[in-house]
């Protein structure tokens, strides 16, 4: 009796630290950059929402491309209408698993890691390998990476009249403030 | 009590063990709050070709638009089918807030200033807040500043003469990625008519439609119907205003190239002067060029 009792205590002590075990971020930070002498294109979400699984080192990530906002509106809608086509691909996503992870990466102060998992764009999905940066900053877990891609890989098509304007690789920039999942 | 206790932990168990088995990407979707997706781009320019789209200008942008319309196609060879004479309007248009839009301009045809107002009420949506069309109010006036012709005596021109109300309802759905149609009924006030038989009031409705061929080019349609024509032994006689034409987008640019009866290129000439008759072949060419300049710093 009292052994059952013992192991429903542990049980539930168990089931609080499953809930630690995630980290969520409902306001992440993404953002796309390009360059070149004749325009610069800068889109920017606040809204992107992430998990990181503290047990298997599993992160995740997802965006609605319409909460990317620019400064012209005019290329928010051509970034919506021509080159995203957000109706038919609403999400960015990425599921990956951060190299060599182990727990402590968690309680350390912030330091290189390198994350391997699918990125979703414009449906089409490829296996890629990003640097990043994971650990605690002032007593918060936070992670960033700083990348390139290329949007004709994911069937993002530039027409000839607009490819001056816009450079070969975009810098996605992403910055996530993770809490404990569940609070 | 043992039976409750090895219940709870089969709970317990068969809870934690759920948690586990989720994937992150569905954790996500729980955790990402349903979105209210508004139709954007129901057509590519504030125009759809003569009349006003249910587009407006965003917060802090300035569109310069200019438009042109040559003479008819039926000039011939002789007058490069029409290439020789052309109006021109051009006008300055700015978004003050993402649902209101003002704007002023100067047609060379009978020398026409005006400014208008366009003013955003539905927005067509759908996911959590489902709208099935988009809905706007668009308010003009327009100045007529020819000069007064001669009076006989003891009689005088009054400024208000010069003037006209434009108020039309913009009632726009985007059915899907290609296909937008517009209805717009159209209500004009003229303070001054030509004749006793010409219409102060001309109540007329609109309807417009755009096809997207590709990405970058769509094909449009506008026809505005008049209830209260003038009289048909008036000259010059007057018709229905009809256009099609096609959109092309090069990043800031849209260019609009279009084929219409009508010279004018404002609610209060197109709807109630169009003189040419596409039968007749009185067609003229025309296009218009915006460029919209970004004035938010972020």
């Amino acid at each position: 009796m009292k052994k059952n009792l013992l192991i429903l205590i542990m049980l539930i002590a168990s089931l609080g630290a499953i809930g630690q075990g995630k980290f969520i971020s409902k306001n992440a930070f993404i953002s796309f950059y390009s360059s070149t002498p004749l325009e610069d294109i800068l889109g920017e979400s606040n809204e992107a929402v992430t998990i990181l699984n503290a047990e298997t080192g599993e992160i995740a990530f997802q965006a609605l491309m319409t909460t990317f906002h620019f400064k012209r509106a005019l290329m928010e809608e051509h970034f919506n209408e021509n080159y995203m086509e957000s109706t038919k691909f609403p999400k960015a996503k990425f599921n990956g698993k951060i190299d060599g992870y182990n727990s402590s990466m968690l309680s350390a102060p912030v330091s290189d890691i390198k994350v391997t998992g699918i990125l979703s764009v414009h449906g089409v999905e490829k296996t890629i390998t990003i640097p990043a940066k994971l650990g605690l900053e002032d007593g918060k877990l936070v992670g960033s990476s700083k990348f390139k891609v290329t949007p004709e890989n994911y069937g993002i098509k530039i027409p000839s009249l607009v490819r001056d304007k816009i450079v070969k690789e975009m810098e996605i920039t992403v910055k996530a403030n993770y809490l404990p999942f569940g609070n | 009590m043992k039976k409750i206790i090895s219940v709870c932990i089969g709970l317990t168990l068969f809870l934690s063990g759920n948690v586990f088995s989720q994937d992150l990407d569905a954790l996500l979707n729980e955790e990402t709050k349903p979105t209210v997706d508004f139709a954007t781009a129901t057509f590519k320019s504030t125009r759809i070709i003569n009349g006003h789209s249910i587009e407006q200008m965003k917060k802090d942008q300035l569109e310069f638009r200019i438009s042109h319309r040559f003479g008819t196609l039926n000039n011939g060879p002789y007058g490069l089918f029409g290439l020789d004479q052309s109006v021109i309007h051009f006008s300055l248009e700015y978004g003050l807030k993402d649902w209101l839009m003002v704007g002023t301009g100067r047609g060379s045809l009978n020398k026409t200033y005006d400014g208008f107002a366009k003013f955003r009420l539905l927005r067509q949506s759908s996911g959590a807040k489902f709208m099935p069309v988009s809905l706007s109010y668009f308010n003009s006036i327009e100045l007529i500043s020819l000069k007064f012709p001669e009076r006989p005596a003891g009689t005088s021109n009054y400024f208000s003469s010069r003037l006209a109300y434009v108020s039309q309802l913009l009632i726009a759905r985007k059915f899907n990625q290609n296909l937008s149609v517009q209805l717009t009924p159209t209500y004009i006030h003229r303070n001054l008519v030509k004749t006793e038989l010409d219409q102060n009031d001309i109540f007329a409705l609109g309807g417009g439609a755009r096809y997207k061929l590709s990405k970058r080019l769509s094909v449009n349609a506008e026809y505005f119907y008049t209830y209260n024509p003038n009289a048909k032994f008036l000259e010059p006689r007057t018709y229905n205003a009809c256009s099609v034409g096609v959109d092309i987008e090069t990043g800031g640019h849209v260019f609009q190239i279009m084929l219409t009866n009508s010279q004018g290129m404002r609610e209060g000439s197109f709807i109630p002067q169009t003189t040419g008759n596409w039968l007749d072949g009185d067609i003229h060419l025309g296009f218009n060029i915006s460029r919209v300049f970004a004035f938010n710093n972020k």
